[in-house]
């Protein structure tokens, strides 16, 4: 299947995840190692970006069901950011905007995590 | 050389060769004294016979130590001295008889028998050695120089019955006797077995042709002595006598050619042993290569044996793994050390993928604990492991003494690399395989769940049509769907979608289908049925999985048809010609376990009209993928769906298939597809009036 692609930056104490590409049962893995890195340097506050995500299968989702818990009890959290309508459909669907902050702007995400450690 | 009878003679030699023996036994005793030529030439014949069979029986055991030359060159040596030990003794303790004819009698004719059988022995057996060893590692054609030898030895043993005076010397067997000599000297050249022996042997070969060329020497000038053996022999057979002095030159000018060769030998012999054994050992592996598949092991030989050919003191293999160096085997050289250099060169950067290198003069300083050892080493090579130009790991081998590698030595390294890198690959390919295998039966394992976890046949009624299809993708994607009859002609149905793939997927499914199958007849709502589900989920899933689901009771009287959704696609209900989704409130199964995931989930309560149709189905459809990674999507569904160009629901579920499966054309399918028709079929009506 086609390529997928996931890398890290910082924006202050937050990181940035993008991702890019076709994220399911096969590169999930990939995504894996990524989150098992920010929990192992204590990084707890991760924004997803889903810009350049095309698809995203159930696999895929299970990742960030699967690490959500422990940023969260770290004062953290998983938020994502940029995702496009289709991708979105998909978290919708499952009622994942219950559960998990989307944001349109990966800076929008940036600020809530600022806003609340600020209060 | 082919005889005559040779089959015959060669299956019966020893029996000829007694039966010869006992002819020329009986011969003697009746004709002790010969005179007369045609005596003398009956006489040169038996003895001819005899041997010649002597020769051909004493070959069955000189073959048979064919492989060992020096233990041959030994017994023509030991044989060779008894003759050198009688001409000695019957020298010093007779002397010649001057009048023969007069003191011949029974006792003498006994004893020259005697004598002349060893000697007949000794000259069959040394020729048939120096037979063996002539073939011996012989490539070339040079059979016919041999035979001439042995033509001429033949006809010089049957001249020298002609008489030899003085005044008138037998010029014909001389001839022959010297151009036997000089094919003789020809001949010996044929010493290249020497080269193929051991050192030791070499050294060893070369004491014993010493003595040999000096005995077979002394034997040959004492043959020409007047003394009482010689006479006897002469007296005996004069061709025997010439055929004895002729072995004897042969012993000479052959030992001393193995001595020279020998002696010019010496100096290599210790690399050409090493090439020996390097050829030997790169044979072995290649054999090991195909044979063990364990790559711990191979690994083993192979440092093993680069540090014996390589003549370095350690040697030891590391592999890479995703850019990782992973120490494999070490041979004379401690783990920790040999693990601790490698990452002393990895940090230097002085691994090289690309090439071999050889560092003369290194010190390396490793600091195991808190201790800090130092290794001095002489030289030491690095060899990169390389199969189709991609880099495995790397081959070490390190000497602390003596000078650095010469070019054979750096080769042979780079041999056992290369090995290495091909024995690693193969150990790769194979591991592959084995987990290939296992997935497919894993995947055959999760398959067989699926199909007895899914309906063997959907439920239809008066009022209500019931269509599905499922179609598994090659990885078991989890979908299921299931109907139950319930009680007060009711009918519950779910479909659900496991996340994940494979073997855990399958699991999931069988338990969900239990869920469902018992809470079906406990709860009637299909929230609090699926509030329950999510409950009992909560005990068993693991964090990243879910289950997306429907699930609904329709009820058969008054078409009333509930149902709740978590997380799953939306339900599509097509009245008339419009399709419309239906989305109520619910998140996936497993995606939260507390009171979010009860208030969330919103029931939908419909009341059916004739010819209503209601649309279930998984991801599996609606992501089905072109060649060009398009979607299948909603919109070519609905499409389908609002046609109305279908005449029930079977032709209708037979056009979604034909629809995806053009549609994908060829592409392979990701997901599992699972759809479920429901048609309502109004009220005691009959379906079609309308």
């Amino acid at each position: 299947m086609a390529d997928f692609n996931v890398s890290t930056r910082e924006v202050g104490s937050i990181k940035i995840i993008d991702l890019k590409g076709y994220l399911d049962a096969h590169t999930a893995p990939d995504l894996e190692r990524e989150f098992n890195k920010l929990i192992d340097s204590h990084n707890y506050k991760v924004v997803v970006n889903f810009d350049e995500l095309k698809y995203i299968s159930s696999a895929g989702l299970g990742v960030f069901m699967a690490y959500v818990e422990t940023m969260r009890e770290n004062s953290g959290d998983i938020k994502f950011s940029n995702m496009q309508n289709d991708v979105f459909n998909i978290f919708d669907l499952l009622g994942f905007p219950v559960l998990y902050e989307f944001f349109k702007d990966e800076t929008e995400a940036v600020n809530k995590f600022n806003q609340t450690e600020r209060s | 050389m082919n005889l005559p009878f040779n089959d015959l003679i060669s299956q019966r030699k020893l029996e000829f060769t007694i039966f010869s023996v006992v002819l020329i036994l009986i011969f003697k005793i009746v004709f002790p004294l010969q005179t007369e030529l045609i005596v003398i030439a009956i006489n040169e014949i038996i003895v001819f016979s005899v041997i010649y069979f002597g020769f051909l029986t004493s070959s069955n055991y000189t073959q048979l130590k064919k492989t060992s030359p020096i233990s041959l060159v030994v017994n023509a040596g030991i044989l060779n001295a008894i003759l050198f030990f009688l001409t000695a003794i019957s020298s010093s303790l007779f002397d010649a008889i001057p009048k023969l004819s007069s003191s011949v009698n029974l006792i003498y004719t006994f004893f020259s028998i005697m004598i002349t059988l060893i000697f007949i022995a000794s000259i069959a057996y040394i020729f048939s050695v120096f037979r063996e060893l002539y073939f011996l590692r012989v490539k070339t054609e040079s059979q016919k120089l041999y035979d001439s030898m042995i033509i001429f030895f033949t006809l010089a043993f049957f001249s020298a019955m002609i008489p030899d005076t003085e005044e008138n010397p037998n010029f014909i067997a001389l001839t022959f006797f010297v151009v036997s000599i000089i094919l003789i000297s020809l001949n010996s050249f044929r010493v290249s077995w020497i080269a193929f022996l051991p050192k030791k042997q070499k050294l060893y070969i070369l004491l014993i042709s010493t003595v040999l060329s000096t005995l077979f020497s002394l034997n040959f000038a004492l043959s020409f002595d007047e003394s009482f053996l010689n006479q006897l022999l002469v007296n005996f057979s004069p061709g025997l006598h010439l055929l004895y002095r002729t072995i004897m030159i042969y012993g000479a000018i052959y030992c001393g050619i193995i001595f020279f060769t020998s002696l010019f030998h010496l100096p290599t012999a210790e690399a050409f042993d090493r090439k020996a054994e390097e050829a030997s050992s790169l044979m072995d592996l290649s054999k090991l290569i195909t044979q063990v598949f364990d790559f711990r092991e191979l690994a083993d030989t192979i440092t093993s044996l680069t540090a014996k050919v390589c003549n370095s003191d350690s040697a030891w293999l590391v592999t890479m793994d995703k850019e990782q160096l992973k120490l494999s085997s070490v041979s004379n050289i401690g783990f920790v050390e040999a693990n601790e250099i490698t990452n002393i060169f990895a940090s230097e950067g002085i691994l090289s993928a690309e090439q071999f290198i050889v560092f003369n003069k290194k010190q390396v300083k490793i600091h195991i604990k808190n201790d800090i050892r130092t290794f001095d080493f002489s030289a030491l090579a690095v060899s990169p492991l390389k199969v189709h130009n991609e880099n495995k790991g790397f081959l070490f081998a390190a000497r602390k003494e003596n000078f650095g590698f010469d070019e054979d030595e750096k080769k042979s390294i780079e041999a056992f690399a290369d090995y290495a890198a091909v024995a690693l690959e193969n150990a790769k390919l194979i591991e592959e395989s084995i987990e290939k295998e296992r997935l497919t039966s894993e995947l055959n394992v999760a398959r067989e769940i699926q199909y007895k976890i899914l309906p063997n046949e959907t439920p239809s009624c008066e009022t209500l049509d019931v269509s599905a299809f499922f179609i598994p993708a090659y990885e078991v994607g989890g979908d299921y769907y299931d109907f139950f009859q319930l009680d007060n002609n009711k009918l519950g149905f779910v479909i659900a979608d496991v996340s994940g793939k494979g073997i855990s997927a399958a699991f999931i499914m069988a338990e969900v289908k239990g869920i469902f199958e018992s809470l079906s007849k406990l709860i009637e709502s299909p929230k609090e049925l699926l509030i329950k589900a999510n409950k009992i989920l909560s005990g068993s899933l693991e964090k990243k999985s879910f289950v997306t689901a429907v699930y609904g009771v329709v009820d058969k009287n008054s078409g009333k048809l509930s149902f709740a959704r978590a997380g799953h696609m939306p339900i599509y209900l097509c009245r008339g010609t419009k399709a419309q989704q239906i989305i109520p409130g619910g998140i996936g199964l497993g995606l939260n376990f507390d009171e979010t995931f009860d208030e969330t989930l919103k029931e939908e309560t419909i009341y059916l009209e004739n010819d209503d149709l209601i649309v279930l189905y998984t991801d599996g459809i609606t992501e089905a993928k072109n060649v060009k990674f398009e979607e299948f999507g909603y919109e070519r569904l609905e499409k389908i769906l609002c046609s109305g160009n279908f005449r029930n629901i079977e032709d209708l579920k037979d056009k979604i298939i034909n629809k995806i499966s053009s549609f994908t054309d060829g592409n392979s399918q990701y997901d599992d597809i699972t759809l479920v028709l429901l048609k309502w079929k109004s009220n005691n009506k009959p379906s079609g009036v309308n």
